[in-house]
């Protein structure tokens, strides 16, 4: 039976990772994460989950442990945060090449320097093109279910790639909602059973080599390496299908059906969009409903999968409208504008007609943006609809 | 296969020239002693005049009568005296002056080894004579199988290569192996393009992340129970001491079930010789170079197996290709501690390319650093804390095994005594942690 709960973000991310009945569990603390940790640690120790601990000397050995764990066929799973992962990047970048079927929960957080320990998504959006499928979570409920829905697609066998699970520092790691718990036994027929190193396995049954040398001038070794890596972009194009396939199963299962790759808000004949990504979206949602409440036809696109880009979604969501404003809560530094915001300039390319767009970038470093600082950027959008163009972007709450 | 056989060894820089060895033979042969120590070149020097026991005997080619024989089962060249006919042909035969006459009975004298308990070897004062089973290695582990490719790309008599063959050779298929980046999958035991190099699952971890990936890979074969696998590492100094240590430190003190051998060659030798935290002081390297303002390393050697020993590991080893009994012994005791905590084996590995000696002088290297001190030989257990197993009584001077390696080529007599004084501190510092073993917890 499916159980109602109230819980923290961290909470409702440990249930959905004991759901899913990993083998192993490598941990490591840090803020916002930590009380992630701890809650499986509990879970493992109360005898609720049944699952290897390991008390890792680092991030870097988290997801190393993981990786040895999985080439065994474990089921895995680990959280880190910010530095946590910037420690863990060498293991991370390597796991999509092995196309390893892991599970991170991301707890997003500003990444040093300046010093900082809230929230902020600049270590997701720093790593959005090692290889990983990212999903960006709105609410403690849809972390919980977005867990399970994860491991389905890692380990389809048209897919194979982690999956990071990503939820906002402090909003969602220690704000307390309501979450149903979904039943076990409807998680456990939802994933099946699992079948993580039948590709690549360090097994004396079943003796190879895993990742021998490839590349070189000429001859085999590069046409190898090719041969990996568009194998990599394979297995990224069939994860939106296999995204919006687990989804639905998922909703089917649970009656939650949430939106897989992005949520149209009151698009239907919206001429101004706000973009958004993650919990911000619910003071987003409001701002629009109050400009709806103005007479202003606004409407609002969720990114809840960042990678793969879901290009043709987006696109089309926003083919109609006359202006875009696009709210980050990280830098692209290179461009001076949201990383989100340039990934949408690059789907609307694909579009025939050009919309202007602009870039909002706010909540750095646990700062909250408002339903007042969504109404601004409303504001903003509309005189861009109106021929006001912006070549900066706006910084939300620089003048908090 | 072969045979290997029992044998009796000369040390000569051991001998003194007293001659009991010959007494005793002339007493239990009741006739003509069958070894002779002779005058060697130079004041104080022997030679042993002995039967070598040939595995291809050119007496017994000579002799017309079939008076002498190999013994299929103890090697020894047994003479007939019924089928004799005291033509001597035999004697003029060896070039080893292994076979003589005896003048008291006009007949061939030649030496049976006593069945196996030589007089000689027992009444030598000096341990110049020793009864050695050279063959032990060859008879147990001859005919096992080779784990690795025939066609392994190691530079030309890599002691490294030498190392992987005989440690798989001795664990077997049941077992998977990291070879983190190095000359060890540098020379192709993880294989190029899709081709592996080794029968048993092989794979390179990253340099930093090996013992975490070996601690996952036991772990859950551990939860599932396949608990008899051996889950080993065949990595280098530098991953292992520098920048893989923490992952090494943290599997450790988890008491992670794995067996992690580290193949020492004293620095980065597979990316062109660059210094290690292994290094010893003084070396030439690519990165501590020679020149006018610099004389190779400026720092000493970590010494990782006694860090090892601080982490109160299950067991810990260092080993040499010197004395491989010694080291097939610590291999086995590593391998059965690796299915109760961490097992570390630190072994001693001169790199001709990166030492700068030719390769027929790797072995020699490797006696000369043990015989020195340079390399000492022990094991560490909880239980029994820690033991020599070969500790030389008279250790040769420092700059007898230094001279041999070239990348000690530019050292001046500082730096020579720079060495000798650490080596000694070393030894003095095992000792007292030898001396009294640790009670059992």
């Amino acid at each position: 039976m499916s159980k109602v709960v109230v819980i923290d973000g961290n909470e409702a991310a440990a249930w959905g990772a004991a759901l899913s009945r990993p083998d192993m569990v490598a941990v490591y603390p840090i803020t916002p994460q930590s009380s992630l940790v701890e809650y499986l640690a509990k879970f493992i120790a109360d005898g609720r989950m049944d699952a290897d601990l390991m008390d890792v000397e680092g991030e870097h050995s988290v997801l190393s442990v993981l990786h040895g764990a999985c080439l065994a066929g474990a089921r895995t799973y680990s959280a880190t945060s910010a530095q946590g992962l910037a420690y863990m990047f060498e293991p991370y970048f390597r796991t999509p090449g092995l196309r390893l079927p892991m599970v991170v929960s991301l707890v997003n957080r500003d990444s040093v320097s300046p010093t900082c320990v809230w929230g902020g998504q600049q270590d997701a959006m720093t790593v959005k093109e090692v290889g990983w499928i990212h999903m960006f979570c709105e609410n403690q409920q849809e972390i919980c279910d977005t867990i399970p829905i994860a491991y389905k697609v890692a380990e389809h066998p048209e897919v194979m790639l982690p999956v990071n699970v990503n939820h906002d520092g402090n909003y969602l790691s220690y704000g307390v909602a309501k979450v149903e718990l979904p039943d076990q036994a409807v998680v456990d027929s939802f994933l099946g059973e699992k079948n993580v190193n039948w590709h690549a396995c360090l097994d004396p049954e079943r003796p190879m080599a895993v990742d021998p040398l490839t590349g070189g001038a000429t001859g085999a070794g590069p046409a190898t390496f090719v041969r990996y890596r568009k194998g990599l972009c394979s297995g990224m194009r069939a994860a939106l299908d296999v995204i919006v396939e687990a989804h639905a199963d998922w909703g089917r299962r649970t009656g939650r059906h949430w939106s897989p790759l992005i949520e149209k808000y009151r698009m239907e004949d919206a001429e101004v969009a706000l973009v958004t990504i993650g919990s911000m979206s619910g003071a987003a949602k409001d701002a629009v409903d109050e400009a709806r409440l103005d007479g202003r036809r606004l409407g609002l696109v969720k990114i809840k999968t960042f990678r793969p880009f879901p290009v043709v979604q987006v696109a089309q969501a926003l083919s109609k409208v006359r202006a875009i404003g696009v709210v980050d809560r990280a830098v692209n530094f290179g461009w001076n504008c949201g990383p989100v915001f340039q990934e949408v300039l690059a789907a609307l390319y694909h579009l025939p007609l050009r919309v202007p767009a602009m870039s909002f970038i706010g909540g750095l470093a646990g700062a909250d943006i408002t339903v007042e600082h969504f109404s601004q950027a409303i504001d903003r959008t509309l005189r861009l609809a109106a021929g006001e163009l912006a070549v900066e972007p706006v910084w939300l709450n620089e003048n908090d | 296969m072969g045979t290997a056989f029992d044998t009796i060894a000369f040390k000569a820089s051991a001998c003194d020239g007293c001659g009991k060895c010959m007494t005793a033979c002339a007493e239990a042969k009741q006739g003509a002693s069958r070894i002779s120590i002779v005058s060697g070149a130079g004041e104080g020097r022997f030679e042993l005049s002995l039967c070598r026991q040939c595995g291809d005997p050119k007496c017994a080619m000579v002799c017309p009568a079939g008076a002498l024989a190999k013994d299929e089962a103890s090697g020894v060249i047994r003479w007939d005296a019924n089928q004799c006919v005291d033509c001597l042909l035999c004697t003029a035969g060896c070039s080893f002056g292994g076979i003589s006459v005896d003048s008291h009975t006009a007949r061939v004298a030649k030496c049976d080894q006593c069945d196996g308990d030589p007089a000689c070897v027992k009444a030598c004062p000096t341990g110049a004579l020793e009864w050695v089973t050279a063959g032990s290695v060859f008879k147990k582990y001859g005919d096992r199988e080779d784990m690795f490719v025939p066609g392994l790309s190691g530079c030309q008599g890599c002691n490294s290569e030498l190392i992987m063959r005989h440690a798989m050779r001795k664990i077997g298929r049941n077992a998977v192996l990291a070879t983190p980046p190095g000359c060890i999958p540098g020379m192709g035991s993880v294989g190029y393009n899709g081709k592996t190099g080794t029968k048993v699952p092989v794979f390179h971890p990253l340099l930093t992340n090996t013992a975490s990936m070996l601690a996952g890979i036991r772990r859950y074969y551990d939860r599932i129970g396949r608990k008899d696998i051996v889950v080993m590492a065949l990595a280098g100094d530098g991953g292992t001491s520098d920048c893989g240590f923490h992952a090494v430190s943290g599997a450790a003190e988890r008491g992670e079930k794995v067996l992690y051998v580290c193949v020492d060659n004293e620095g980065y030798m597979n990316t062109g010789m660059q210094r290690s935290s292994t290094t010893p002081f003084g070396s030439w390297t690519s990165t501590t170079p020679v020149g006018e303002h610099m004389r190779g390393k400026t720092q000493d050697a970590k010494n990782l197996p006694l860090i090892m020993v601080a982490h109160k590991c299950a067991y810990v080893a260092t080993a040499s290709t010197g004395y491989m009994e010694d080291l097939y012994a610590k291999l086995d005791k590593a391998v059965e501690a690796s299915f109760r905590g961490f097992s570390y084996l630190h072994i001693y590995s001169p790199c001709p390319t990166g030492w700068r000696i030719p390769s027929s002088k790797v072995i020699e290297a490797c006696r000369m650093s043990v015989d020195s001190n340079f390399v000492t030989l022990w094991e560490y257990t909880r239980e029994g804390g820690l033991r020599f197993t070969r500790s030389p009584d008279r250790p040769i001077p420092i700059r007898d095994y230094v001279k041999l390696l070239g990348k000690y080529r530019h050292l001046d007599e500082a730096q020579l005594d720079h060495i000798q004084a650490r080596v000694d501190e070393q030894v003095a510092l095992l000792r007292m942690m030898a001396a009294e073993p640790v009670a059992a917890e």
